[in-house]
C-alpha cells in the first residue's frame, strides 16, 4: 500500500519535470520519445476506460443474462439522461457539497490528530506504551461497524457521520506518522541535535519534514477509507450526501439513478485522490531528485 | 567568545561498557585524550576499538559508563552547537537546500535571515559550492554531500569540530581530494579537531598529533606527533618523514589488527586455522 503510493508520487513529480529545468543536473528536456511515451500512455488509459463502457453498453444492449443479469441495468445514455436532468438541480449539487463537506470535517480532524498522535507516539515510548494497546484494541473495528454506535454518541446525524468518516481516516494517517517516526534516520536527528536544536525544534525542523512523505502515505490511504466510510454511513443513516442519494434512488427503483450516484462517488473519490497526491508534490519538491525517483 | 583559549576536550579516564550481566563488553577502557585549542588530533585503531564511541561521548550523543569528558573545563552532557559533528553517513537534510541546509544552525540559534545567507554564502563560496547552494542533497555526489556537511557544521559556529570517518564512505581519488580541501579549511578557520579514521595515510597527512587506540577493549597504544610542517600538500605525501611515519603506525596498528581477529593469529603468519574434522567432513561442521 505504502510503497505502491510512494512509486505514483514519485513517478508521478517525474512526469513534470519542466518545474524547475535550469537548476537540476539530472533534468532531461521532453524528448520525442517522451512524448510519445505520454501520448501511449493517453492512448492506452483511454482503451481502458472505453472497454469498460463498451461492456457496460453491450450488456445492456443486448440483455445479457448470464449467470449475471443486465436486465434492469440501465444503459449508459439512460444515466446520461439522468445526469442532465438533475444537473439543473439544486438538490443533487446539495448531495455533493453535503458529502464534500463531511468528508473535509472528518478528514481535516483525523489529519491533525492522526499526525499529531502520530508525532508524539513515534518519538516517545511512553507515549506509545500508554496509547499503542487502546489504538490496536479499537483498530480492527471498521468505521461502518461504528455506525450504530456513533448515531448514539453523538448529537446530530451530521456530526456522527463526520465520526465514522473520521474513524476511518484516522488509522492509516497515524500508524503511517507513527511508522515515519521511527524509520527516519537516526543520524539525522543527532546532526540536528548537533546543530543546536532543541526538542521542539528538532520536532518543527527535522522530524515533521522527515516524516512528510509518509504523511502523505497516510493521507492517501486515508482519503481513501474515509470515501468508503462516508459512503456506507451516508446510506444508513444518513440525510443527503451521494451515497444517500444512491441509496434513495434504489428504494424509488429509479435505476439510472443509481448509477449516476455511483459514477458520482467515484470522481469525487478520485478528485479528492488527486489533490492529496497534488499537495504531495508541491509540499515535497525534493522527493523528485531521491535515488531511483527517475527510472 | 572572548577566551582566547578555546575548544579544548579532555577525556579523562572514560570507559564505555556495552550490555548488561552475561553479555557485557568493554569497548573502552581507561582513556584519557586532550586535544589542544586549534590542534587537529586524530584517533586511528582496528575496527570496533571504540574510537566512534569516543566521539559519540564528546559530541554527547552518549553517556561513558565511566570517566568524564570535558569541553573547556565544563562537562559534557548533551549534543550542543559548540561541538560541530561530521558524520560518516550522508546526513544532509533532504528536504532543504543546499544553502538551507548550510544555515541550519544559525536559524536554530535565531540568527536573522540575512546574515544566515551571507554566511552561508561566503562558506559555501570558500568550499566551491556556491553554485550549488539552491540544489537538494539529492541532486549531489557524495563527496560534494560531505563538503557541504563540513560546511554546515562550520556555519553553526563551533568550538570543536568532531569528524567520524567522514571520508570513510567515499572513493580513493575523492577522498585524497576531500583531504587536500579539508586541510586547507583547517589552515583557515583553526579550530579544534577531533578527527576519526582508519585510513593512516589519512591521519598522518591531516593531523598534529594521533592517538593510536588497542584492539577492543580500546586503549590508547600510543601518543605520536606528526612532525611535518604546515600548510599540508600533496607533495608530502612522498616525502621520507611522511612514509617513514606511516610504516610506523602501520606496524603499530597491524598488531592490534591482528589481536582484534583472535590470538590463534599471529605476525608469525595464519595458524590455528587447523580444524579438526570428524569422517563427515565440513558437513559435520555445518
Amino acid at each position: 500500500m505504502e510503497r505502491s503510493f510512494d512509486l505514483e508520487m514519485k513517478t508521478g513529480a517525474a512526469a513534470t519535470p519542466a518545474r524547475k529545468p535550469a537548476r537540476s543536473r539530472r533534468f532531461r528536456p521532453p524528448t520525442v520519445s517522451g512524448t510519445q511515451a505520454l501520448s501511449v500512455k493517453a492512448a492506452f488509459a483511454a482503451l481502458s476506460i472505453g472497454v469498460l463502457f463498451l461492456v457496460w453498453y453491450l450488456g445492456t444492449r443486448y440483455r445479457v443474462h448470464f449467470y449475471i443479469r443486465f436486465q434492469n441495468v440501465p444503459a449508459p445514455f439512460e444515466v446520461f439522461r439522468e445526469a442532465t436532468k438533475v444537473a439543473g438541480s439544486n438538490t443533487f449539487s446539495a448531495n455533493i457539497v453535503n458529502s464534500l463537506r463531511r468528508i473535509f470535517a472528518g478528514f481535516f480532524v483525523a489529519l491533525v490528530m492522526g499526525v499529531g498522535v502520530g508525532l508524539v507516539v513515534g518519538r516517545y515510548r511512553i507515549a506509545r506504551q500508554l496509547i499503542m494497546p487502546a489504538v490496536e484494541v479499537l483498530r480492527p473495528i471498521p468505521a461502518i461497524a461504528w455506525v450504530p454506535m456513533s448515531i448514539m454518541l453523538w448529537p446530530t446525524t451530521e456530526s456522527s457521520i463526520v465520526f465514522i468518516t473520521f474513524i476511518g481516516a484516522f488509522y492509516p494517517i497515524l500508524l503511517n506518522t507513527v511508522d515515519g517516526v521511527e524509520s527516519l534516520d537516526g543520524v539525522l536527528l543527532r546532526a540536528g541535535r548537533s546543530l543546536g536544536a532543541s526538542e521542539a525544534q528538532l520536532f518543527r525542523h527535522v522530524i515533521l519534514p522527515g516524516v512528510l512523505p509518509n504523511v502523505f502515505t497516510g493521507l492517501a490511504v486515508g482519503m481513501g477509507v474515509a470515501w468508503v466510510s462516508l459512503i456506507a454511513a451516508e446510506m444508513i443513516s444518513g440525510q443527503y450526501g451521494v451515497g444517500y442519494y444512491t441509496w434513495e434512488a434504489y428504494s424509488l427503483v429509479n435505476y439510472p439513478a443509481i448509477v449516476l450516484g455511483m459514477i458520482t462517488i467515484g470522481a469525487l473519490g478520485l478528485l479528492c485522490s488527486g489533490a492529496i497526491r497534488l499537495i504531495g508534490q508541491l509540499a515535497m519538491p525534493w522527493l523528485a531528485y531521491v535515488n531511483g525517483a527517475r527510472k | 567568545m572572548t577566551q582566547t583559549n578555546n575548544g579544548r576536550i579532555d577525556c579523562n579516564n572514560i570507559g564505555v561498557v556495552f550490555g548488561s550481566g552475561e553479555a557485557q563488553t568493554e569497548a573502552v577502557k581507561d582513556v584519557s585524550i586532550t586535544v589542544h585549542p586549534h590542534e587537529f588530533v586524530s584517533l586511528i585503531g582496528p575496527s570496533g576499538c571504540g574510537k566512534s564511541s569516543l566521539l559519540s561521548i564528546v559530541a554527547g550523543f552518549t553517556k561513558p559508563t565511566r570517566g568524564t569528558a570535558t569541553l573547556d573545563g565544563v562537562p559534557i552532557r548533551k549534543p550542543g552547537a559548540e561541538r560541530g559533528v561530521v558524520f560518516q553517513q550522508y546526513s544532509l537534510f533532504p528536504w532543504l537546500r543546499v544553502r538551507e541546509n548550510v544555515e541550519f544552525g544559525m536559524r536554530m540559534a535565531g540568527v536573522s535571515r540575512s546574515r544566515r545567507e551571507g554566511t552561508a554564502r561566503t562558506l559555501l563560496g570558500l568550499a566551491g559550492l556556491l553554485a550549488f547552494e539552491n540544489h537538494y542533497p539529492d541532486e549531489l555526489s557524495g563527496g560534494m554531500k560531505q563538503r557541504i556537511g563540513i560546511v554546515r557544521a562550520l556555519a553553526a559556529g563551533p568550538q570543536v569540530l568532531l569528524m567520524d570517518e567522514p571520508f570513510g564512505a567515499l572513493d580513493t581519488q575523492t577522498r585524497t581530494v576531500m583531504q587536500e580541501i579539508l586541510t586547507n579549511m583547517w589552515q583557515r578557520f583553526r579550530l579544534s579537531v577531533l578527527f576519526i579514521t582508519h585510513d593512516i595515510e589519512e591521519a598522518v597527512f591531516l593531523s598534529d598529533r594521533i592517538y593510536v587506540m588497542t584492539a577492543r577493549p580500546g586503549r590508547i597504544k600510543a601518543e605520536i606527533r606528526v612532525p611535518l610542517p604546515r600548510p599540508r600538500t600533496p607533495a608530502m605525501f612522498e616525502t621520507p618523514e611522511f612514509v617513514e611515519l606511516v610504516q610506523r603506525l602501520k606496524t603499530l596498528i597491524r598488531e592490534e589488527s591482528l589481536a582484534a581477529m583472535g590470538s590463534e593469529l599471529t605476525s608469525g603468519g595464519v595458524e590455528g586455522f587447523s580444524i579438526d574434522m570428524g569422517p563427515n567432513g565440513v558437513e559435520e561442521l555445518l
